[in-house]
């Protein structure tokens, strides 16, 4: 089994179009829309890779990682996704820990190489 | 007092009633004109974060099958998903052009400044811009700046302008004419960078000058019109310019070129 990949994200559209990509890359998929959702299975099964999206109907997404932080069960690296390139979100995903801030939508080759990097 | 004076007085009690209504009524007219220009950022920022969404993914999946990740294309495939993705493209950078526009309208911009090159940046604008000018046999010279001081400013917003001033050039400038980029430096002391893009374009009417700088603004705002778009950048130009305490113009006649000039800062404030 590949590494185990938890998408946070709100859109079915973009969970269903990661599910194929990563699926296929040879990932363990999960996915999760809300941070209560995101916390729940982020714990049951510790994650290599947690994609994560900012905006989320139950609150902001970097919520999970500290949730998930208490419960010792953080990914091994977080990579930010955000529709909007600015540098205050910026800074305060990389304050919180993510390895990474990229804008929607990732060119795919340019995601499965910075998920090869940052993992190896 | 005597009769006239009476009536002289009640008239002018009578006018200063009617000016204050009037006043009230201007008044709530802004009002209302206030929060409906509220209301319309705000149904422009939800639309374009909603139609962004389901365009992310559309364009995630045709990158998915663009790289064979679910089976071989042939050539006439190819090239299809590949007009999916350049008008998927398109269609986001229009969008993110309106989400910009929404920002700097209702000030949620904020400048991040460093000290940076000027030069090196057209640089980098000119040859993301490469390919969309060589499709119309256009060149891009930068005409001088090797001299020039760095420059503290928000670099991010600086590109933005000058990528919207090139694209703008390259957009109305016909097959095989000439884009241009110079600086010089004006001000008592010298202490604002002036930067020039200049096109061989069909040029803009003087009528016209004010008119583009403004949102929505189009000068040919016919549905058949040949280039199409947001009519936002240049609203957006003028704004991210201004936020930096500069200026933006345009020098320009009809048929003969146009030349857009934008000036800032070259030092931090003094405070």
């Amino acid at each position: 089994m590949g590494a185990r990949i938890l998408i946070v994200e709100d859109s079915p559209l973009i969970v269903d179009a990661f599910r194929v990509l990563f699926t296929d890359a040879g990932y363990d998929v999960d996915a999760a829309e809300t941070v209560a959702e995101a916390v729940e299975r982020g714990t049951k099964t510790r994650a290599d890779v947690m994609l994560l999206d900012l905006t989320l109907p139950d609150g902001n997404g970097l919520d999970i990682m500290q949730a998930l932080k208490e419960r010792d069960s953080l990914p091994r690296v977080t990579l930010a996704m955000t529709g909007h390139n600015d540098a205050a979100s910026r800074r305060s995903c990389m304050d919180a820990g993510c390895a990474d801030v990229l804008l929607k939508p990732v060119p795919i080759v340019e995601l499965l190489r910075k998920i090869e990097s940052h993992l190896a | 007092m005597t009769m006239a004076d009476e009536e002289a007085a009640s008239l002018l009690r009578k006018r200063v009633v009617s000016l204050e209504q009037i006043s009230e009524e201007a008044q709530r007219t802004i009002d209302e004109l206030r929060s409906r220009d509220e209301l319309k950022t705000q149904f422009l920022s939800n639309i374009s974060h909603d139609l962004r969404t389901p365009l992310a993914a559309i364009i995630t999946h045709a990158e998915i099958l663009r790289d064979g990740m679910l089976g071989e294309l042939n050539t006439k495939q190819r090239d299809s998903i590949g007009g999916i993705l350049s008008g998927g493209h398109q269609l986001l950078d229009m969008i993110d052009e309106i989400l910009t526009y929404v920002r700097t309208a209702s000030d949620q911009i904020t400048l991040v400044r460093t000290h940076f090159s000027l030069p090196e940046l057209v640089d980098q604008v000119r040859v993301l811009n490469h390919a969309l000018a060589a499709r119309k046999h256009l060149t891009i010279e930068r005409l001088n700046g090797d001299d020039m001081p760095s420059i503290y400013a928000d670099r991010d917003k600086v590109k933005h302008v000058l990528g919207n001033l090139i694209g703008n050039a390259i957009k109305f400038t016909n097959d095989g004419g000439r884009i241009w980029i110079s600086f010089s430096r004006v001000g008592a002391d010298g202490e604002m960078a002036r930067v020039e893009v200049g096109d061989t374009g069909r040029g803009i009417a003087r009528n016209h000058h004010e008119l583009i700088f403004r949102e929505f603004a189009q000068v040919d705002a016919s549905p058949s019109r040949p280039h199409h778009g947001t009519g936002l950048g240049l609203a957006i130009a003028r704004k991210l310019v201004e936020l930096h305490a500069g200026t933006i113009w345009v020098e320009s006649e009809l048929g003969k070129g146009s030349r857009f000039f934008f000036t800032l800062p070259l030092y931090p404030a003094a405070d």
